[in-house]
C-alpha cells in the first residue's frame, strides 16, 4: 500500500465519520457503502463491493441508536476491507481483524466525544454573548475534531498494519484459511439474531418463520420478500384502522432498547 | 418548493429562505456530540436562522441561545419535526412579547424534551429497524454477487424516506405547532405504523437468514459399509435447517446475555476447528 492510498483511505475514514456528524447520517458510514470506495481506492472495485457486504451482514446489528458509542465501524469497515484486498484475506479473517479495530475506533470516538466539551462550552460563551457566529464555529470546532481523530486512525493504520497483517497470512496453514471461511458463511446469522432483538415480541414473532419459509422453502429473493412484506404490512395497517387500534399499542413505539448490540 | 404558499401565510414573519437555511443546517447535528449535552450545539446551529431573524439584538438572541443549548438526543433522520414545532413556538414567544403578554420561554425546552423521546422511538424502529434493513437486505443479496446496484438500492432505499421526512417534517412540525403529534396518536396512527413497520422489517430479516446464512455439514459417515451423508439428512427433514437452527441459537445465546464480542470470537473459533476436524 502506497502512502498516497492510505492518506486516501484516512480521507474516507473522515469523511465516513462525518456522515453520522454532519451529512445527517446518509448510510455512507456502512461497510456496504464504504467496502467498494476502498476498492475503488485500492484498484479492486469488485473484491470491495463483495467484502462490503460481508461485512455489512456482520455488522448490521450495530447501529447508533440512544447516545451510547458503540465500536466503530467506520474505521473497521475501511481497513478491514483494506487488508482483505492487499493480502488476499478470506471475509472472515477480515472480520477478525475488524473487531480490534473497532474497539479501538470505539476508545477514539469516546475521546473525541469527551474532548468536544471544549467546543460545547465555546458554544455556551457565545450564546452568553448572543454570538450566533460563534455558535456556528463550536460546531464546526467539533466537526473538525471528529474529522482529524478518524483521519489519523485509519491512515496510521493502514500505513502500519498492511505490512503485518501480509507477513502474518502467508504464515497461516490452509485448514485454518478454510475454517475462517466455513466461519464467514455463519457470522451473519449474528448480525440477523441482533436484528431480531430489535424487532421481535411475542405478537409479530411468526412474521421471521414467514420470510424465512418464503427464501428457503419457495426460493424467493430479499426483493420478493420485502415486496410481499410490504403487502401484509399494508394490509395490516388497514385492518387495523378499521377497527380501531387499541390504546394498549401506543406504548409500542416507546420500547425500544437503547444498547443493541453495543459490544463488538 | 411548491407550498412555500402554505409557509408564508401573513401571520409568519419566516420566510422560505429561513427554511431552506434551517434544512440544511439540521444534518450537521450531531457534529460537537459530547456526552453531557449530547446533541445540544447542533440544534442551537439549526435554530440560529429563525432566531436571527426573531432576535436581532445580542440580549434576546443570547436568552434564546441559551434556550436551545440544553441537552437534546433525537433519531437524526427526524427532527426537523421537532425543529419546526420548536421555531413555531419561538415565534409564538416573540408575538406574546409584543403584545406585552408574559410568555412561558420555559415551555419550548418542555416541549422538545417532550417530543425527542417518543419521537426517537419511532424514527428508529422506521429508519434503524425497517428502511435500513430493508436496504441491506436487499442491498447485501445483490453486492454479494459483485453488484454495485447494491450499494445503489441501499442508499436510495434508506435516503428516499429519510430526506423526504426530513424535508417535509419541518414544515409539519412548523405548521401545525404543537397539534400534529396530539391528532397523529389519536387512533393510535403512529403506533399502528411502527408495529406494521416491525412485521416488514421481519419479513426481510427472515429472508436473509434463509439466502445469507450458510452452514453445511460435509461429513460422511460409514455405517457397516453404508455411507450416509449427513447433509442430506438434513435437507430431508427441512431445506435451509442449519442456518435457521444456527440463527435461533444464535439469539437464544444473546437473549441469555452473551456478549456479542463473545459469540463472534466462538463462531470464528468453530469454523477452524470445524474445519481442521472435517465436520464443517
Amino acid at each position: 500500500m502506497s502512502v498516497i492510498q492510505a492518506v486516501l483511505l484516512g480521507i474516507l475514514g473522515g469523511l465516513g465519520i462525518w456522515d453520522s456528524r454532519v451529512m445527517g447520517l446518509c448510510m455512507m458510514e456502512r461497510p456496504l457503502f464504504l467496502g467498494p470506495v476502498v476498492g475503488l481506492i485500492l484498484g479492486d472495485f469488485q473484491t470491495g463491493i463483495v467484502v462490503g457486504a460481508s461485512l455489512e451482514l456482520v455488522m448490521m446489528g450495530i447501529v447508533g441508536i440512544g447516545s451510547a458509542t458503540i465500536p466503530d465501524t467506520v474505521s473497521a469497515s475501511i481497513l478491514a476491507t483494506a487488508f482483505s484486498i492487499t493480502s488476499g484475506l478470506d471475509v472472515s479473517a477480515a472480520v477478525a481483524l475488524a473487531l480490534p479495530i473497532a474497539t479501538l475506533g470505539q476508545l477514539v470516538g469516546v475521546l473525541v466525544r469527551t474532548a468536544n466539551g471544549y467546543f460545547a462550552h465555546q458554544a455556551d460563551k457565545a450564546a452568553e454573548r448572543g454570538d450566533y457566529k460563534g455558535v456556528d464555529r463550536a460546531l464546526w470546532g467539533g466537526a473538525g475534531l471528529f474529522f482529524i481523530a478518524y483521519f489519523l486512525l485509519v491512515f496510521l493504520g493502514a500505513l502500519l498494519g498492511s505490512a503485518v497483517i501480509g507477513a502474518f497470512v502467508d504464515k497461516l496453514p490452509q485448514s485454518v484459511i478454510d475454517g475462517f471461511s466455513v466461519a464467514s458463511g455463519m457470522l451473519p446469522a449474528l448480525g440477523i439474531a441482533i436484528l431480531m432483538q430489535l424487532l421481535f415480541d411475542k405478537k409479530n414473532v411468526a412474521f421471521f418463520f414467514v420470510g424465512w419459509a418464503l427464501s428457503a422453502l419457495l426460493g424467493v429473493n430479499t426483493v420478493g420478500a420485502a415486496v410481499i412484506g410490504t403487502t401484509i404490512a399494508y394490509i395490516m395497517f388497514q385492518y387495523g384502522r378499521g377497527r380501531k387500534a387499541e390504546p394498549a399499542a401506543v406504548e409500542a413505539a416507546g420500547e425500544m432498547s437503547d444498547d443493541l448490540g453495543g459490544e463488538l | 418548493m411548491a407550498d412555500e404558499k402554505v409557509l408564508t401565510n401573513e401571520e409568519s414573519v419566516m420566510s422560505p429562505d429561513i427554511f431552506k437555511k434551517t434544512f440544511w443546517r439540521s444534518f450537521p447535528l450531531q457534529a460537537c456530540f459530547f456526552y453531557e449535552r449530547m446533541q445540544n450545539v447542533g440544534f442551537a446551529y439549526q435554530m440560529v436562522p429563525a432566531l436571527k431573524k426573531l432576535y436581532p439584538n445580542k440580549e434576546e438572541a443570547s436568552e434564546a441561545l441559551k434556550r436551545h443549548l440544553v441537552i437534546f438526543n433525537t433519531t437524526p433522520a427526524i427532527v426537523t419535526f421537532i425543529t419546526g414545532v420548536a421555531i413555531a413556538m419561538e415565534e409564538k414567544l416573540k408575538k406574546a412579547k409584543e403584545m406585552g403578554e408574559e410568555g412561558d420561554p420555559e415551555s419550548v425546552n418542555a416541549v422538545k424534551t417532550a417530543l425527542m423521546g417518543p419521537l426517537a422511538g419511532i424514527g428508529d424502529s422506521f429508519f434503524w429497524g425497517t428502511f435500513r434493513i430493508i436496504g441491506a437486505g436487499i442491498g447485501c443479496s445483490l453486492a454479494a454477487q459483485g453488484s454495485i446496484l447494491g450499494v445503489i438500492m441501499f442508499l436510495l432505499i434508506y435516503n428516499v424516506p429519510h430526506l423526504l421526512v426530513r424535508y417535509f417534517g419541518l414544515k409539519i412540525g412548523y405548521r401545525s405547532g404543537m397539534s400534529f403529534l396530539d391528532s397523529m396518536s389519536e387512533g393510535g396512527i403512529i403506533a399502528a405504523l411502527s408495529e406494521v413497520a416491525k412485521v416488514l422489517g421481519l419479513v426481510v430479516v427472515g429472508s436473509m437468514c434463509a439466502s445469507m446464512v450458510k452452514l453445511a455439514i460435509p461429513l460422511v459417515l460409514s455405517i457397516g459399509g453404508a455411507e450416509i451423508v449427513l447433509q442430506d439428512i438434513f435437507d430431508g427433514i427441512i431445506s435451509g435447517f442449519l442456518p435457521l437452527a444456527l440463527t435461533l441459537g444464535t439469539y437464544k445465546l444473546l437473549q441469555k446475555g452473551f456478549k456479542t464480542t463473545t459469540i463472534l470470537w466462538g463462531m470464528i473459533i468453530v469454523g477452524i476447528v470445524g474445519s481442521v476436524l472435517g465436520i464443517l
